[in-house]
This record gives C-alpha cells, sequence and structure tokens, in this order.
C-alpha cells in the first residue's frame, strides 16, 4: 500500500502530469471566482479537454481544479459581499464585515490557509479510506453493488436540501434519462425515438453543463455586479497568520465536518460549509463577534468546504456511488476510461487512487499559494459584471458539451434540459439528485440484472451486507417522517435546528404556477416513459417500468399538493390554515407568474437557442463573432471596445484550440456545402 | 437592564413571554424579545404594539432583535452576551431522553450555553 502511494508520488515528477496538474489548478482558481460555476461547473467544463488523454493526465486536470475551486471563491465574497459558490456565502457573514472593517487581508488569509489545510486533511481523509474500507469493498458481490447505487439515488434524494419528494422524483426522473440509449442487457434502443444519436445515451456533459452550468447562468444573468464597490484589501496578513494558528482546533473540526458531508450522498459543500459554521458558533463560549468579524467563523467553513471535495471522493471511488455532483462527473468520466470505481479500483488501479490523493493534497498548497500572490489581479476580476462572463460562458460550455460525441443533437439537449434546470432551481428542485441518478442508471440496472440472473428469487435480500445498506436507507426516511409529523403537530419547537441552514431565496418561484408546471412535466414524463417501455423486451423493460411507476406515484402526489395549494390560494380564506398543516410554515401566497426574473432567464435561453441555430448555420466560429458582440453591447450592456477586444481575443484563442488541444469546432450547415 | 424572552407562537414561547412581562415590571427593566419560532413566526404586529403601550405605562421599553444565526438557541445566546442582558426567559415543555438524544434540543442548549441567569417556564404544567 505505502508502495503504490510512493509510486504514484514518483508519477507525478512526471512533466506532463505535474503541467496538467497546474494547469487544473489555475483553472480551478479562475472558475472558483466566477458566481454559480463551483466545483460542478469546473468540472463539467475541463471534463471534455481531458477526452483525448490517458487516464492519470486527465484526473491530475480535473482533481487540481476541483481541489482549489473553493479556495478562491472567498474572495468576491469577502471583498464584494457577493459569494462566487453558495458556499463561500458562509464566508461572506464574517469576512466581509471583516473587510468592511479594513481587514480585508486578514479574512483572505485566514481563508487561504484554512482552505490549503481542508484540502490537505481531506486528501488524508481519503487515503485512510482506502485501507478502512478496502476489506469491506472486497467482500461486495453484485447484490450488494446494486444496493450501492440504489442507496446512492435514494440517500442523494432524501439529503438533498428542500423537499424529500421532490429530491425523490428528480432523483428518479435522473435515471430515466440515464437509460435513454441501449439496454445494457438486450442491448436494445430505449426511449430513443427512432434516433440515431440518442442510442449512444445522452452525453454527461451535455446533461451536467445543462441542468448545472446553462441554468445558472439564465438565473444569474440579470445580475450587474459592476455596481458594488469592491473594498481594498487593507492590512491584517500578518494577524491573519497568527490567528489561523491559534485556531488550529477548528481547522481540523471543520475539515472533519466537511470530510463527513462529502460522505453522504447529497450533502454537498453548501450544506458542510453550514455544519461547519454550525458548529463553531455551538463550541464558542462568547459568541457576540459572530456575524460582525470573528475569524471562527471564517476558519472552520472554508477548511470544511475544501474538504467536502476530498470526502465526496471516498464513496465515489470507492463504493462508486458519487458523493456530490462534481464527483458523479468524475465517476462518469472513470467509467468511459473503462475504469469500474469500487472493488476493482482498489484491486487493479490502487495507483490512480493515490494519484487522486496526491494531486488532491498538492493542488490545495498550491491553489493557496498562487491566491496569496495574486490576490489583486483576483480582486479585479470579481468586478467583471456577471453579463460579460455570462457571453464567454455559454460559448465554451456549447463547445465542451460539443465534444464527447461531436453532434449538434447533444447541444440542443443541453439548452432544453438548461430550461428545465432552471426551472428545477427555481422551484426548489435539488438538482443534485437527478444528476447522480443520471449517472448510476446503467450500473443499477447492470448490476441489478447480476444479481436477479445469479440468486433465485430474493434470496439476495437475506445477505448480510444487503440488509445493512437496507437499514440505512430506511432509516433516514423514518427520520425525516418523524420530523415531519412533528412539525404538523407544532411540537418541534425545542428540536435541534443545527442541521438546518437559514432558508434562503434560491428558489424565488417555489409555490406559483411555475412549480405546478414543474410537477406536470414530472408526471407527465414519468407516465410517457411508462407507456412506451411497454414495447421493449421483459427484460428491458423491468428497470424503466418500475423507476417510472415510482416517479408517477411520487410526482402524482407532487402535482396533487400543488394543485391543492393553487386552489386555496384562489380562497384566500383558508389559505394560511392549509399553508401551516402542509408544511409547517407560513408560505406568502405566491402569484408569480411572469416575474421579471423569469423573463429574463427566457430571454437568455433565447440567446442561448439563437446562438446554437447560427452554429448550425455556419459553424461555431462564424456564430461566435455574431453571438458574442451582440450578446454584448445588447444584453450585458458593455462598451463597443470591450466588445471588440473580447470577440477578438475570443476568437483567436478558439482558432488556435483545434492545434493545442484535442478539440473540434461545430462545423455548420454551409461549411458542408463548401 | 434588560430582560430577553425567547418568543416562539406556541404555549412555550406565550408563557415565556408572559413570564418575561412579570419580570421586566419586577426588576424595572427593559424588555427585549427574540423571536425563535421555525420559519419566521414571529410576534404579531399589534400584538407588540399593545405590549409596547403596557410597558409604556411603567416607563419601560421594548425592542425586538434578530441575530444573523440560522440557529435560534446561538441566537438568542448572541444576543444575551451582545446586550448584557440581565435574565434569559424561556418556555419549555416536557421532552423525552431520547427525543433529545437524537433531534436535540434548543432550550438545552441555552441552559448549558447562557452565560447569565436564565429563567425556565414549564408550558405543561401539572
Amino acid at each position: 500500500m505505502l508502495d503504490s502511494a510512493m509510486a504514484a508520488l514518483a508519477s507525478l515528477a512526471d512533466p506532463s502530469l505535474l503541467i496538467m496538474l497546474l494547469i487544473g489548478t489555475v483553472a480551478g482558481l479562475i472558475m472558483g471566482l466566477i458566481p454559480g460555476l463551483g466545483g460542478t461547473g469546473a468540472v463539467a467544463i475541463l471534463l471534455p479537454i481531458t477526452f483525448g488523454m490517458e487516464p492519470p493526465q486527465a484526473l491530475a486536470l480535473l482533481i487540481g481544479a476541483l481541489a482549489v475551486v473553493h479556495t478562491s471563491d472567498t474572495v468576491s465574497a469577502v471583498l464584494l459581499g457577493a459569494p462566487g459558490s453558495a458556499s463561500a456565502s458562509v464566508t461572506m457573514l464574517d469576512g466581509y464585515s471583516m473587510a468592511k472593517k479594513g481587514q480585508a487581508a486578514r479574512a483572505l488569509t485566514l481563508a487561504f490557509l484554512s482552505s490549503m489545510a481542508g484540502g490537505i486533511i481531506g486528501a488524508v481523509g481519503l487515503t485512510l479510506a482506502i485501507p478502512l474500507a478496502r476489506p469491506l469493498v472486497l467482500s461486495f458481490a453484485s447484490p450488494e453493488l446494486f444496493m450501492l447505487t440504489v442507496l446512492g439515488v435514494s440517500l442523494a434524494a432524501v439529503l438533498s436540501r428542500g423537499n424529500i419528494i421532490k429530491g425523490v422524483s428528480a432523483g428518479l426522473l435522473g435515471l430515466i434519462l440515464g437509460m435513454v440509449g441501449t439496454s445494457p442487457t438486450t442491448a436494445e434502443e430505449r426511449f430513443t425515438f427512432g434516433s440515431l444519436f440518442l442510442g449512444d445515451g445522452l452525453s454527461l456533459v451535455a446533461v451536467a453543463l445543462g441542468i448545472f452550468g446553462l441554468a445558472e447562468i439564465a438565473s444569474r444573468a440579470s445580475q450587474r455586479r459592476g455596481e458594488k464597490q469592491t473594498i481594498s484589501l487593507g492590512g491584517g496578513w500578518g494577524q491573519g497568520i497568527r490567528e489561523w494558528l491559534t485556531h488550529w482546533t477548528q481547522v481540523i473540526r471543520g475539515a472533519l465536518i466537511g470530510i463527513w458531508a462529502g460522505v453522504l450522498p447529497g450533502v454537498g459543500a453548501t450544506a458542510g460549509t453550514w455544519m461547519a459554521y454550525g458548529q463553531a458558533v455551538a463550541t464558542a463560549k462568547d459568541k457576540r463577534q459572530f456575524g460582525k468579524g470573528d475569524p471562527r467563523g471564517i476558519v472552520g467553513p472554508e477548511s470544511a468546504n475544501n474538504s467536502v471535495e476530498a470526502g465526496d471522493l471516498i464513496p465515489t471511488l470507492l463504493f462508486g456511488i458519487p458523493g456530490g455532483v462534481p464527483s458523479a462527473m468524475l465517476l462518469g468520466m472513470l467509467l468511459t476510461y473503462g475504469i469500474q470505481p469500487g472493488p476493482s479500483i482498489i484491486t487493479e488501479h490502487l495507483d490512480l487512487m493515490y494519484l487522486i490523493v496526491w494531486s488532491f493534497a498538492i493542488a490545495s498548497v498550491l491553489g493557496a499559494l498562487l491566491c496569496f500572490l495574486s490576490v489583486k489581479q483576483l480582486a479585479k476580476l470579481t468586478k467583471v459584471p456577471f453579463a460579460i462572463l455570462a457571453a464567454g460562458l455559454v460559448a465554451i460550455m456549447l463547445l465542451g458539451s460539443f465534444q464527447e460525441g461531436g453532434q449538434l443533437g447533444d447541444l440542443w439537449i443541453m439548452i432544453i434540459l438548461g430550461i428545465f434546470g432552471w426551472l428545477l432551481k427555481s422551484t426548489g428542485f435539488p438538482r443534485a439528485p437527478f444528476l447522480i441518478g443520471f449517472v448510476l442508471a446503467i450500473p443499477l440496472e447492470r448490476y441489478y440484472f447480476l444479481t436477479d440472473s445469479l440468486y433465485e428469487g430474493f434470496d439476495w435480500m437475506a445477505r448480510p451486507g444487503v440488509m445493512v445498506f437496507l437499514a440505512i436507507l430506511i432509516l433516514p426516511m423514518i427520520w425525516a417522517f418523524i420530523k415531519f409529523i412533528r412539525a404538523r403537530r407544532h411540537t418541534n419547537l425545542d428540536d435541534g435546528h443545527r442541521d438546518e441552514q437559514p432558508e434562503d431565496d434560491e428558489a424565488p418561484l417555489k409555490n406559483s404556477n411555475w412549480s405546478l408546471v414543474a410537477a406536470g412535466i414530472f408526471a407527465v414524463a414519468f407516465a410517457a416513459a411508462l407507456i412506451s417501455s411497454a414495447s421493449f423486451s421483459p427484460e428491458a423493460r423491468l428497470v424503466p417500468q418500475l423507476v417510472s411507476t415510482g416517479g408517477l406515484i411520487f410526482s402524482g402526489i407532487l402535482l396533487f399538493i400543488e394543485i391543492r395549494r393553487r386552489l386555496h390560494d384562489r380562497t384566500p380564506k383558508a389559505d394560511e390554515t392549509l399553508a401551516e398543516e402542509t408544511e409547517g410554515i407560513r408560505t406568502q401566497p405566491a402569484k408569480a407568474g411572469w416575474t421579471l426574473d423569469a423573463k429574463f432567464a427566457l430571454k437568455t435561453f433565447l440567446w442561448m437557442t439563437g446562438f446554437l441555430a447560427l452554429t448550425a448555420a455556419f459553424g461555431y466560429l462564424i456564430a461566435v463573432t455574431i453571438f458574442i458582440p451582440a450578446f454584448l453591447l445588447i444584453v450585458a450592456r458593455a462598451r463597443l471596445k470591450v466588445a471588440i477586444i473580447y470577440t477578438g481575443v475570443l476568437y483567436i484563442v478558439l482558432l488556435a484550440l483545434p492545434s493545442l488541444l484535442p478539440i473540434d469546432l461545430p462545423q455548420g450547415w454551409l461549411n458542408t456545402l463548401v | 437592564m434588560t430582560v430577553l424572552v425567547a418568543y416562539a407562537p406556541a404555549s412555550e414561547g406565550r408563557e415565556a413571554l408572559s413570564e418575561g412581562i412579570k419580570e421586566a415590571h419586577l426588576r424595572k427593566s427593559d424588555l427585549l424579545i427574540v423571536n425563535i419560532g421555525r420559519g419566521h413566526h414571529d410576534l404579531e404586529p399589534q400584538e407588540v404594539s399593545v405590549l409596547e403601550a403596557r410597558l409604556g405605562e411603567a416607563g419601560l421599553a421594548l425592542t425586538i432583535e434578530s441575530s444573523v444565526l440560522s440557529d435560534p438557541g446561538d441566537a438568542v445566546i448572541q444576543i444575551a452576551q451582545d446586550r448584557n442582558v440581565d435574565m434569559i426567559v424561556i418556555g419549555l415543555r416536557h421532552r423525552s431522553m431520547v427525543g433529545k438524544l437524537i433531534l436535540g434540543s434548543t432550550v438545552q442548549r441555552i441552559l448549558l450555553d447562557a452565560t447569565c441567569p436564565v429563567l425556565a417556564v414549564r408550558s405543561d404544567k401539572l
């Protein structure tokens, strides 16, 4: 074991690996600054670049980015009071207050050092998990692996924020979407509607970039950040280092909380960071300074959000169930290389495991170092309004999702899923279970059939491992049910709140006609899947039918709740009692129709569609030269000079890109004529 | 001189509030209310103005405060320390040991973490 670890470290001396790690780290730092991208966006954008590489190089690049995304996202939270990712909003509480007192440098020092320590402790946790889990993992057979995939999807659904019914519906729909393409058991085509390119299944990058990337752009494009005043860095570097050293226990505690949050599927960086903040407050005797610039409020959460990403990798690599969205994509990447996470990675690809560990640790140190060196430049970057970044991001994301299959159809799917993702985000559906379901759909079906053919009847259910997993599956549901009952009876007043985050305004269209539409889409999709699966052969039919029946039940409940709420909204007298009864929270009677944000988001999607249509007609390069300046001038209201330089630079980069990296630019209909 | 009342729209919270008002009159101190109900269940504005008038007659002030901390227990402690209050008044009812172990208890946390005297009022009396 130590041999493999050292061999992996030695292999990192290979310049090609080191360069990839460095590129990944720099890319991760830049993407951390862009609001809304986070680890998910970083991996999704970099993933297409890795398609032509060997697994070690690809992993070095992706892990390098993933390890440092949460290091740089602090910069805009501290200096602008506008967090670069949802998890950095915790740092904002104390970091921004500190910066307003002229001690931004102190806050940033604390944050960078804690991020570094969190990353290293996370990597240590990952290392320790390998020998601990090894005997367990090696005892797994297909029934356990099947249960693990079920567990991965359902835990993600249950533990994600928000409503469990919404989470389960999203997870099941993700499973259905993952089954599009060729069935793993009978090699027949499912849900392809006779289309050839759907036969390979949907591209992971297109799905991830649509559901998360484009949706995020659409919901943020209306924000013009330029107005906000940036705070100067101020002093306090030395003070920050000294304080960080005195709060080392908080650093370690935060990192451990982060690892735990990462191991749990569906509990991502955001929830882990809030947990760490809650822990920091709870253990502090003097709570006066929290929210006004307490160093403990920065140290713990910052350490946690980096270690979450390492914790995510533990179940992903060892059990094959992704702990979060970025690692779900990493899992998808490993599968395309034919590396099966779980038992086989421990026996056959142990060197890759250790390569990941080392890359994570080295990138964490490198990321913090680069942040210290370039903090002035990073601070300038945070001033760029999001709409200006959005233009380039749309172009890059569309190019990225073209790489996997080289088909324009993927891009159309990406935009459709982008609209769907925006709807999910705005109406309070968790999106993590959706993507995790999408990635796990095929493994789930494969393991089920292996189990079914190796065991008679339900004998496999009696295996001890399976029973333990069943218990793990059921316990959180009982837990959630008890909490629901207590909330309904109003006896939960005294219950602890530590595991809860403050309510956010991430879902502005919750309980409106929009969420009714969303529930309707779910129900229709499951019904359609159920009907069209009737024509499959019995083997290919079983799992889709089970999933869509389950989905139909859950989305039916959802639809029922939504309709009932709408009806009560019309009779305002009964409104209050109903809202209290269903959620235990007084919900505002939402009459959100075409809100300003919704209009803007849909307009942004129209822009993207226009871009794609241009690409289809004239090719990518011409589309870029039309779309970018138009978007910059009309939507972002940038100056003409900015638009010209922006377009010029992007054009040159795109022109040079195919010769530097294995990247194809989409050709248009016009190019085929010439 | 201030008395802090942790209010929630339930029998515990109302009991705490009425006891807190008594205490404020007794000590001739101002009253500070922190809402700890779930999902923004706050004291209604009309109730607040009635209360304000009643306390005003005795020459006492009423303030309502909130904290950035999401955990209500932490919020109460933070405001109590910040405002240097003389006493926290909370309402409580019986909780089973298992319930406290698994679900946690805000009241227990306030009792253990508070740096000033705490007056606990049982709402489910004999």
